[in-house]
């Protein structure tokens, strides 16, 4: 029986990293829906679990800190991860008090998001099991 | 972000450590560094200068890091199989890093063919050295390494010709092609300075490239939606090396670099080059 799919959800106000990330991730087996927009995100989680969440933190209405606060309150299990092309020190201390599995700054290749979403999804399996 | 610091013995890299340190603690990114000697075969003993250099790069490195939270710190042991010589593995205890990939590495061979190896083979995003000031830019007692590297890495280049801090980051554009790389990499580049921004369109004598301004006003409004306060001008391109020479005091020269980019045209010998050596400040090519 093939392996159930882990889903991501990716939330960036710029549609090129949206773009760029989705199939990159579809390729190693994940199931990815992407946002532009916080709120529509925010929407679809509270709609269907995300195993993992990949955010931006700087974006206009509510922004990726909160975003992710608010998805861990629904699902403490989903692993975070956060990239942010404006990064600071306490933006990655923050994001870490707030229980995110890694933090990454932009510019990034496709494989180090790669690795990163790998070992938060290994994280995942080898809890279920 | 994966950051590839390279340095050699002099004080000009130690302030280049500084800068990569600092980017490292706000970006929390992958980090090599790198030094390089020149020639010698694969026994060749290390030059004690550089040996000693790199350990106190290392431990500068690791302890900008204050109190506890330090993504490098080196706290991951395990055991991994060693290539001893051809055909035979030791098995060792290994201390890694925590959260984020920490390497120091040694290269043999050329200099700036080793920088750029390095970069290519790690798939780095920004690699930062150091050079002397004024028009011979030295690394490693060599003439043009920081330019050669500047001008042939795949990833944008920073390179810090002295400790001071940058208030202003003059982003020049002389083409439509803007990398999105090269927008996050002036983000992150604004962001740790808290500098202004200041986008110069450069045109041609002969007047105005449309494409060339079109972008200028995008590249400004990208900017402008991120709360990033920037200005914009035009300058001509036959000004552009009195406007380095003249405006270049606590700024960072950021030239954005493409196969479309006008300047080779009116500069064809090593461009690049010409306006690292010219800026006293220190400059970073994006890509």
């Amino acid at each position: 029986m093939a392996e159930n799919k882990l889903r991501i959800l990716i939330l960036d106000d710029e549609p090129i990293v949206c773009k760029r990330l989705k199939p990159s991730l579809e390729k190693l087996g994940f199931e990815v829906d992407t946002f532009t927009r916080s709120f529509e995100a925010m929407q679809a989680v509270e709609k269907a679990r995300y195993d993992i969440i990949v955010t931006d933190l700087k974006m206009e209405g509510m922004d990726g800190m909160r975003f992710l606060q608010e998805a861990k309150k629904l699902y403490p299990e989903t692993e975070v991860i956060v990239i942010t092309g404006f990064a600071t020190m306490e933006t990655a201390k923050e994001s870490f008090k707030k229980g995110v599995f890694d933090f990454i700054a932009k510019p990034f290749n496709l494989n180090e998001i790669q690795k990163v979403v790998q070992r938060a999804a290994e994280k995942i399996r080898s809890a279920a099991q | 972000m994966r950051i590839l610091f390279a340095g050699d013995e002099h004080p000009y890299s130690a302030y280049a450590l500084k800068e990569a340190a600092k980017l490292a603690m706000n970006t929390w990114a992958e980090m090599t560094l790198l030094g390089i000697q020149p020639g010698g075969g694969a026994n060749a003993p290390v030059n004690p200068a550089l040996n000693l250099a790199l350990t106190r790069y290392r431990e500068s490195f690791l302890e900008a890091w204050e109190g506890e939270g330090s993504p490098y710190a080196l706290t991951n042991w395990q055991y991994d199989w060693v290539p001893l010589k051809e055909g035979v593995l030791e098995e060792r205890l290994i201390c890694r890093s925590s959260k984020k990939d920490f390497k120091v590495r040694l290269r043999l061979g050329n200099v700036a063919g080793g920088i750029l190896a390095e970069a290519r083979e790690e798939g780095c995003d920004l690699i930062v050295l150091g050079c002397s000031r004024g028009g011979a830019c030295q690394w490693a007692g060599t003439p043009g390494v920081p330019q050669k590297v500047a001008a042939d890495a795949d990833c944008s280049v920073l390179l810090v010709k002295e400790e001071q801090p940058i208030t202003r980051i003059l982003a020049c554009l002389d083409q439509t092609h803007v990398s999105q790389s090269s927008l996050e990499i002036l983000n992150q580049m604004v962001t740790l300075h808290g500098a202004q921004l200041e986008v110069i369109g450069l045109i041609p004598e002969a007047g105005l490239k449309k494409e060339v301004y079109t972008r200028l006003i995008e590249v400004g409004d990208y900017y402008q939606e991120r709360n990033i306060k920037v200005t914009t001008r035009i300058t001509e391109i036959a000004d552009f090396e009195s406007l380095i020479a003249r405006e270049t005091q606590q700024d960072l020269l950021a030239l954005w670099m493409g196969k479309k980019s006008l300047l080779p045209r009116f500069f064809p010998r090593d461009w690049v080059g010409r306006f690292v050596a010219k800026s006293q400040t220190s400059v970073m090519v994006m890509r």
